[in-house]
Order: C-alpha cells, then structure tokens, then sequence
C-alpha cells in the first residue's frame, strides 16, 4: 500500500521531518490526491519498539538528538564564543515530538495573536501582532483535535476562545494531583480545569484507549492511545497510497534553481550515500531548530546567504520553554507515576497585566514527571543529604507522596537569539553544527519568578508539609525542546520569513511549517498551534495547487 | 495480548539476568575495584531496614556500564579510585582499603570526597542501578522501586492514589 517513488521523479511535494507538522501535512496532501515523500532523520519505530525503560529512553535519550553526532554549540550572546553545549532536543523518529511529548494540548489564547496591540513594545524584544486572528486558526484547532483524538472538556477553561466543537474525547481520569490542585485552585478563587490531552480516554478510530502505564513524558506509546502523528496521521497518510515514508533520511540541502524555484532536497540515507529527490515543492517541518539550520545550509547563487533568506531573518527570534517546577510533599500517597502525566490546569495567570510591571503571563499544570531514577538523582530539596541513610529514607517515603506543578512561562522574542551555523564544529555527516544564542528577556525571568509564588500559594493550599523548586528551573533558560520563532510568520518580508499561510516569502514553491513560524510563544505547549498551523497551511498548499499556483 | 507477551519477556529477561548473576564474571572490573566500588555504592544507598545498593546488585549494573555504552567514564573510574585511595591514606594511614574501613570511617572519608567528579559519577551509577530497570543487571528482585512504594505493572486503572479514590468516594455518595 505504501507508494514507493523513484528519487528521479519529481514528486507533487517533499516534506521534511514526520513530526506533529509533517505528520499533518502528508496525510493531508496525500488524502488530497498527491504524491509526497516525507522524509525522517530518525527511524520509523512502531509500538513495539517502545520500551518502559527510564535508563535508555528517559536519562540516555534513546529516542532524541544524539548530541554526539548532532553536536550543537551555545552562547548567551552574540560577543561570546560559543561552545559545545547541548541547547535543543527533539525527537528523533517518524512522528516526532508528538510521539514522545507530555501530550499537554490546549490552544493558544485570542490575545495571544495580537499581544502587541494590546500590550505596545517591550524594550529590548520584539513583541508583534500575529498576521492571523484566533478565528482564523479556530477550524483548523478543532480539526486537529478531532484528526487526532484529544481529550478534554470544552467550555471548561473560562480564558479560552470560543470553539466551533467540543472535543472528541471525555478528559482523562483525574489523578491526585489533579484534585489537590484543582481543590486549592478553587480555594483560592482559580478556575482549574481538566487537561485538554493528546492521549485517548477512551478507544478512538480504531485506536485503543490509554492504558495508564505512566511512562509517557519522553516515551513512545507502546498501545498508540498517545495521538501522535505516528499513531494517528501518518497510517493514514500511508494507506492513501501516495505517501511514501522514508526513514533514516537526513537532508542537508534544499536545492534551488535559476529560477529561484526549489527543485528537490539532497539528503543522506541511512548508509550515508547521499540522494537527490526531485519534488515539485517542498514542505520543511523539521522543527524550529533544524529548519532554519537547513534554509542556511541551502545557499545557492539566487540565495547566497541561505534560502528564503533575503532580510536575514531565517534563525532569528528563536523562543525556547521556560516556567518553573515546584514540588510539594503530602501526607497520603499519590502514586503519580501512574497513568498520564497532567490531569488539571489552570490559566488564571495567563494574559500579560500591565500590573505586574513587566509582560508575560503563564498557565500551570498539575503533574508528577520524575521516574525513580530521576528523582532519587536530583529530584530532592537540596537541603537534605544527597546520599546514606538519611536519604535513603527520604527519598523511600517521598516518591509516592509527591506532586509538582510546572508553569509554562512567555517567552519574548528577541532578535539575537537565534539558530546560526557554527563556524568549526560539524555533525557526524561533515555539515555545520547548529549555532544557538540564546539569552531571556528580563520580562522573561519576571514572569517565572511571578507565576513561582503562585505555584508555591496553590501547592500550599493544597495542604503539602514541604515545598521546594528545583533551583535551575527558575534560572535562565540553556536548553529547550519547545523551538519557536526562528522563521516567524509575517506579512512584511522584511521581518518575516513565512506569510500568512506558511509560505516562504522569497521562494513560491517552499513552506515552513512547524514551530519555527510562530510569532509569540503564547504560554509554551505550543503542539497544538502547531499542528493547526499545518492543518491550515495544508488546507491553502491544496487550493494555490489547484489552482497552478505553486 | 500484546501486554502480557511482553510482559512475559520482560519476567524471562529478568531471570535471565539472575541466572547469569550466579555465575558472574565482571566485564570490566578488577575483584579488587568491584570490592571498592561496591563498598562505595553501599554507602550511598546502604542495606539498612531495606535492601541497598549491594543487594541490589549495582556493582553488576556499573560494570556492565562501564564495558558498554559508559566505556568513555573508564578513565575516571580509575582515576578516581587513585585519588580516593591517596585521600583515605591521608586520614586513616594505617588502613589498606577502602572496603575494610569501618561504617564511620567510610562515611567521614565519603564527605571528603563527594564533591568530586568520581564520587558524583559513583553516585549517579549507583542510583541509576538501584532504580533503573532490571534489565541491565541491578535492581535485584526490584528492589529499588519496592523501596519506592511503586507496585510495577504494565497498566493500572484508577484510582491511582489516596486523594482521587477519596473524592470518587465522596462523589459516588
């Protein structure tokens, strides 16, 4: 059934990188009636190959860039000499991100597309208005909510946008977590509600229904009830007969003809030999982080300073995750490591209050994500011993007595912060490592630390005897696996990288569609943005084609 | 069906390793630095009123680490266990090895040392072998997680823990 295609053959597109986005778009484009390649660096693990093993999935990243073969480097800013430094991680394997994610999924806010309307500039960033309105994205929210199977209850969170359905699935059974919060919540005059999540609550076209084995943050599904693009778009897309997966694949190059029109990718295959697969357009969802590196490594005489790169802006605006971990204790066990990671949530603090004296909002979830490994290495208050007895003790009576919460903090877009090629180091296939500057917004840390006091308030309502962060999660941010901004959507060429409809501005026949093209961060979890921006774009790539006018 | 296939291999993958632990050869180690190392381990996660690292058999996990995919922290094992010796010497000049210090002893002379890259290194082996899965030869008899409190199965249903069964409770009324 899979459609095998020749590398000569000019297929209708190529799509690079089978994560949330490109998940999206080759079920859509090949539903659609034409012929895609999608080509994946990592391998096309199935159910089976997933593991409840937190030494190799989880502390070893088995499933992850391999920061050995992938070496990036990282600087603050752009005076430093950058050094190699792990900065971005992504998952490595048809499906992506969305097959080893927390499956947080709620949609970004109505402000969140005009933020700089309604807040002006912030000095040192630069906060813009999306060229999109939440109503424009709305169908495309739903659609994907209703593609994938997402559970949750609409009309429950009360800063949320007006939505055209509810979701397809009842929300997940409540954790203890998930009541301790949502009872302080109400306590404090919160509106908790339940997690809308990317996992089934109950068995959902022909999937089977989440079994709560609890290893789900950073772990492949080993039933498919995570709706991954792996377990939910990509058979799918396969079935159409005109979608060929192609694993093992790393492209490094997007070529570009005289006519400023894109030909093809050259990409590597699993044996190294390196194929040219013509394409008639091509569609790069490698993430917010491998997709302006591949724009700069396309150079060509119509785009000596990388594709799609006229204004300089391809890389810049990179917006990583922040928000920080709070840990409570209590008196009766909750056994979080039990079934999905996030069962309530809440947004009270969501929209940027002028208040405050600085911008940024956050939402903050309920959730235990330490495996026991994890938590006996770092996971304790540190002003309890580290080792012996004592420890021991502690760390017996803790671990099913605790739960945390996790904000999900705004994230300003600064022009230097970006992804850039490093000038020395390469990759284990001789191409240019990854360049990553990266320094918060003050606005930034301001918000952590505020939404810090308001998870210390909710976990102390909630009635926990000890209550810690882990000190690194409030401090600036080096690392990151939501990879946002850094070919942001515009309808000005001369600060964006991508239009409205996620198409390269200086290449008709290019489309971005991942991460990389959001504007704002919104409040992090931004898969399901993502995903709706490549229901939308893919909507828009069929009529332009249509239409002859890709 | 498909769990409790794998289930079962999990349990056959196991035994294996307890079977092939009668019969132990190390990989990488030395007796005299598996002695050390394991007498380390036992500090960091002693056998008191529960199982600890030497029960656990995470000697048998670092050395497995150490052969494989951790071959790159050989270095510092030995290295590491150089200076530590140099260190116990210094406090305790008429002893010959770390394992046959006294409790104390080995507890005083560890504080010395745990802010080393070894002792860290040590530390971060020996919890990953008393908590991580058995399968790659610690945490014996499971004995990590029984510590935990965790009951580890494929699948749970709800109620998860005290506070959700208490307010299905409450509801159901």
């Amino acid at each position: 059934m899979s459609a095998t295609f020749r590398p000569s053959d000019a297929v209708d597109f190529v799509v690079v990188g089978a994560g949330a986005a490109g998940g999206v778009m080759a079920k859509e484009l090949s539903s659609a009636g034409f012929q895609v390649v999608v080509l994946e660096q990592g391998p096309w693990r199935r159910e089976k190959d997933f593991a409840h093993d937190e030494i190799g999935v989880s502390l070893r990243g088995a499933l992850i860039n391999d920061p050995k073969k992938q070496p990036n480097t990282f600087r603050k800013t752009p005076g430093e000499k950058a050094k190699l430094q792990p900065a971005v991680g992504y998952c490595r394997t048809v499906g992506g991100g969305s097959v080893h994610f927390t499956a947080n999924y709620w949609r970004f806010h109505p402000e969140d597309f005009h933020e700089r309307s309604l807040w002006g500039s912030v000095p040192g960033a630069d906060l813009r208005d999306w060229p999109i309105t939440y109503d424009d994205l709305e169908p495309y929210y739903t659609k994907a909510e209703w593609d994938l199977g997402i559970s949750g209850l609409g009309g429950s969170n009360p800063f949320d946008g007006p939505r055209s359905k509810p979701y397809p699935l009842p929300p997940m059974p409540v954790k203890s977590s998930g009541v301790l919060f949502e009872r302080a919540a109400k306590k404090l005059g919160w509106h908790p509600f339940p997690a809308p999540m990317a996992v089934l609550s109950q068995p959902y076209r022909g999937r089977a229904a989440c079994i709560h084995c609890g290893f789900c943050e950073a772990f492949g599904c080993e039933v498919g009830a995570k709706s991954s693009s792996l377990a939910a778009l990509i058979p799918v897309a396969v079935k159409t007969g005109r979608c060929e997966i192609r694993p093992d694949s790393y492209v490094r190059k997007i070529e570009t003809g005289k006519d400023g029109r894109v030909s093809g990718v050259i990409y590597f295959d699993a044996g190294k030999r390196e194929i040219f697969q013509r394409a008639k357009a091509v569609v790069v969802c490698a993430n917010g982080a491998e997709t302006p590196r591949l724009l700069l490594m396309s150079k060509s005489n119509a785009f000596p300073h990388g594709l799609a790169n006229s204004h300089g802006n391809v890389g810049k605006y990179l917006m990583f995750d922040n928000g920080g971990y709070a840990t409570g204790v209590f008196d009766h066990p909750l056994n979080e490591y039990k079934s999905i990671v996030v069962t309530r949530v809440l947004h009270d603090f969501y929209r940027a209050d002028p208040k405050r004296g600085f911008y940024g909002g956050g939402g903050m979830d309920a959730r235990y994500d330490y495996l026991p490994a994890a938590f006996a290495l770092n996971g304790l208050p540190t002003d309890i011993p580290q080792w012996g007895s004592e420890w021991k003790r502690t760390v017996g009576q803790y671990y099913t007595h605790m739960m945390g919460t996790l904000a999900h903090t705004s994230c300003l877009a600064v022009e230097q912060n970006s992804i850039s090629l490093d000038d020395t180091v390469k990759d284990a296939w001789g191409m240019p490592a990854m360049r990553v500057t990266f320094k918060n917004h003050p606005d930034d840390i301001k918000t952590m630390h505020f939404i810090a006091e308001r998870q210390k308030e909710i976990l102390s309502a909630a009635g926990a005897r000890k209550i810690w962060f882990a000190p690194e999660s409030l401090e600036e941010v080096t690392y990151s696996v939501h990879l946002m901004g850094s070919c942001r959507m515009g309808d000005d060429p001369a600060t964006s990288v991508v239009n409205r409809w996620n198409r390269a501005h200086d290449v008709p026949n290019l489309f971005l569609v991942d991460g990389s093209s959001l504007v704002t961060a919104g409040r992090q979890q931004p898969t399901a943005t993502i995903q709706a921006l490549a229901y939308r774009a893919a909507y828009h790539i069929q009529q332009s084609a249509r239409r002859g006018e890709i | 069906m498909e769990i409790t296939r794998r289930e079962w291999m999990l349990a056959a993958a196991c035994w294996a390793e307890v079977l092939r632990a009668q019969d132990q050869q190390f990989a990488w180690f030395d007796r005299t630095s598996a002695a050390e190392v394991n007498a380390i381990a036992g500090r960091i996660i002693p056998d008191d009123e529960t199982p600890g690292a030497d029960r656990a058999g995470v000697i048998w996990f670092i050395d497995r680490a150490l052969a494989g995919y951790d071959e790159d922290k050989r270095e510092l094992y030995r290295r590491g266990l150089s200076q530590m010796q140099s260190k116990r010497v210094e406090i305790f000049p008429h002893s010959s090895s770390f394992a046959g210090l006294s409790k104390d002893q080995q507890i005083q002379l560890l504080h010395a040392v745990e802010h080393t890259e070894f002792f860290q290194l040590v530390r971060y082996h020996t919890i990953l072998g008393f908590f991580g899965h058995p399968m790659y030869g610690g945490n014996r008899d499971q004995v990590g997680w029984k510590l935990l409190g965790v009951e580890y199965s494929m699948h749970y249903e709800p109620p998860f823990g005290y506070y959700d069964a208490a307010a299905a409770e409450a509801g159901s009324k």
